[in-house]
């Protein structure tokens, strides 16, 4: 670029020109310096992601089968088996946890979004962006205090689910918001100078166009929520069976590995199993991660035709 | 919305009867400041390293970095924020800490120990474990740096091109640019990444737990094993489930800790909120 100002100076400059020349050069390094030195530290961030996947997958593929998959944890410490009760049970809390968030945090965006005046949707967007940064520890110690001891429900699929719902909220929230405040105003106007109703409006106009990116907020929640550790150890409790019900305790994939750690993952089978855990989930989050950007860069595309 | 305040409510019901021994270190009578001395040993340097690297990445994404380049690094860096904790834990717990106790910390108890807390203590040798507060910090850093880097990436891509270019047409280096005209631009961004990234530290939780081998006293030396206040809920909360009058009063300790903890991360997230808020308007603004 400036790269031109360090040519070999011309001989006989006087002593003021040769400094500002040197300047020159000397910024112009520093200048280059940087342009290779900050690149490097892109390793700083990215070769720890591929040691921890690269060992996680060392760890995990050689024992893992189909048979993992379909088989319970044997009873009693770090004795092997599979990871069944773990999965069904990360799948069933998921998905209530899901639920709940969907109806909180899908409704909430939408009211903010369409019926709420500027101000008090400001108040509330702020309000949602503060909740996304509760520790979920936090949550996990309330979820223990009002469901499981204070409504009585015990350790189970019903505590962990709708805790980790609410952890999921602000994330499903926010994408609903920015999903029904982002079709274009002229759209709008169009339909309700149509004569659309507003709730026809709401349901075959705005929703048409919104929904894909909420749905990609809805995939992003999930891969966040399904890595909780935190607020599931404090709701419910791992057992080697596939949870029996809404209110019997569920078992969950970080909550495998974590009762492996519990127990000092010294036995070769509990470490493999671990990892195996940790595959899974590296695999779900991963998978949900490519999904969310799928949709979200699809949704961007559409969303961008409707202004031309 | 209301849950943050079901939960104080929850909590307050609780407060009783701590007093200011609450506000002291002694963990015996009910002292919280052990643990929010902890919770700030780690946060802090991590938000720290976390903040600079976090600055190099950027700055490399948005001004040195060929456009095709960036487009494909930066995803790998905000994957790393999809990583879950339990997992990083696992990996830190057996990859990274046989390797520090092995490999890093004897040679920093020989190399660094002039550095405060690097020295080896008397009473409690280097760990040949490797979990530690060192090991916790460096852990902690990697779980943060997705969302300092993520952050401060885009307070720079909102840096008007104009600005950009009539630096350049001045005759500044690109380091100059952005030294002198883009970062104090995205000054706002800045911090309220680093407030943002202080506010997850401190939250975290399992990962931490995992790795810093949890006593309930202050660290003597960066090789020696403390605690958080997450990790203390997290670590101590079966003494919660007992059913005699001391598991009762434990739930309450806890409770009332999680209230400090979300006060501290309430504060911290409201700042940079508002911090990151303010540098949208002023883009707008423009």
């Amino acid at each position: 670029m400036s790269g031109a100002l360090a040519v070999p100076r011309p001989v006989g400059l006087d002593d003021l020109t040769r400094d500002r020349t040197g300047h020159v050069v000397r910024r112009t390094w520093f200048d280059r310096a940087m342009r290779w030195l900050l690149p490097l530290l892109y390793l700083v961030a990215i070769l720890p992601i591929l040691d921890l996947v690269y060992w996680v997958a060392r760890g995990a593929l050689p024992s893992l089968s189909l048979a993992t998959l379909t088989t319970n944890p044997s009873p009693g410490v770090g004795s092997g088996g599979g990871l069944y009760a773990p999965l069904v049970g990360s799948v069933a809390i998921l998905a209530v946890a899901t639920g709940v968030a969907l109806a909180l945090g899908f409704l909430g965006g939408l009211a903010t979004a369409e019926y709420l005046d500027e101000r008090s949707a400001g108040i509330v967007r702020v309000t949602a962006n503060i909740m996304a940064g509760t520790p979920s520890i936090v949550l996990g110690l309330f979820g223990y205090i009002a469901f499981v001891t204070f409504f009585g429900w015990g350790p189970s699929l019903a505590a962990a689910g709708v805790t980790l719902g609410i952890f999921m909220t602000p994330y499903i929230f926010r994408a609903a918001d920015l999903a029904y405040s982002s079709v274009p105003s002229h759209i709008r106007e169009a339909a309700v100078g149509a004569g659309a109703r507003p709730i026809q409006y709401l349901l075959r106009v705005a929703s048409p166009i919104a929904l894909p990116q909420v749905l990609s907020g809805v995939f992003l929640a999930m891969a966040i929520g399904v890595g909780e550790t935190a607020p599931i150890y404090l709701t419910t409790t791992a057992v080697e069976l596939p949870p029996l019900g809404l209110f019997a305790p569920a078992s969950a994939l970080p909550l495998y590995i974590w009762s492996g750690f519990e127990t000092g993952l010294v036995l070769p089978s509990a470490i493999a199993l671990a990892y195996e855990a940790a595959f899974l989930l590296l695999v779900i989050v991963v998978g949900l991660n490519i999904l969310v950007r799928l949709i979200a860069a699809r949704a961007r595309r559409r969303l961008e035709g409707l202004f031309q | 919305m209301t849950v943050a305040i079901v939960l104080t409510l929850l909590g307050a019901s609780h407060f009783q009867n701590f007093g200011s021994a609450f506000f002291g270190f002694s963990y015996g009578s009910w002292g919280i400041m052990t643990f929010v001395v902890g919770s700030f040993l780690t946060s802090i340097p991590a938000l720290a390293i976390a903040m600079l690297v976090g600055l190099g990445v950027a700055i490399a994404s948005t001004t040195y970095l060929p456009k095709v380049l960036a487009a494909w690094l930066d995803p790998f860096v905000d994957l790393l924020a999809g990583i879950p904790s339990i997992v990083y834990g696992l990996w830190g717990l057996l990859v990274i800490a046989p390797y520090f106790g092995t490999t890093v910390f004897p040679w920093s108890t020989g190399h660094l120990s002039w550095i405060p807390g690097f020295a080896p203590a008397k009473f409690a040798p280097t760990p040949g474990i490797g979990t530690s507060l060192a090991l916790a910090i460096v852990i902690l850093t990697l779980m943060i740096l997705p969302i300092t880097t993520v952050l401060m990436r885009d307070a720079l891509k909102s840096v008007p091109r104009d600005l950009w270019e009539s630096g350049l047409a001045l005759g500044a280096t690109p380091w100059e640019v952005t030294r002198r005209v883009a970062l104090p631009y995205a000054k706002r961004g800045v911090w309220g990444a680093a407030f943002l990234g202080f506010g997850r530290a401190i939250g975290e939780t399992v990962a931490v737990f995992m790795v810093i081998d949890q006593i309930e006293r202050l660290p003597v030396n960066i090789y020696s094993g403390t605690s958080t206040m997450a990790s203390l809920i997290i670590g101590t909360f079966d003494n919660a489930l007992l059913t005699n009058s001391y598991g009762h009063e434990y739930l309450h300790y806890l409770a009332e800790l999680a209230i400090v903890l979300l006060a501290i991360t309430l504060a911290v997230n409201v700042a940079g909120r508002w911090l990151i808020r303010r540098t949208y308007t002023e883009v707008a603004g423009l």
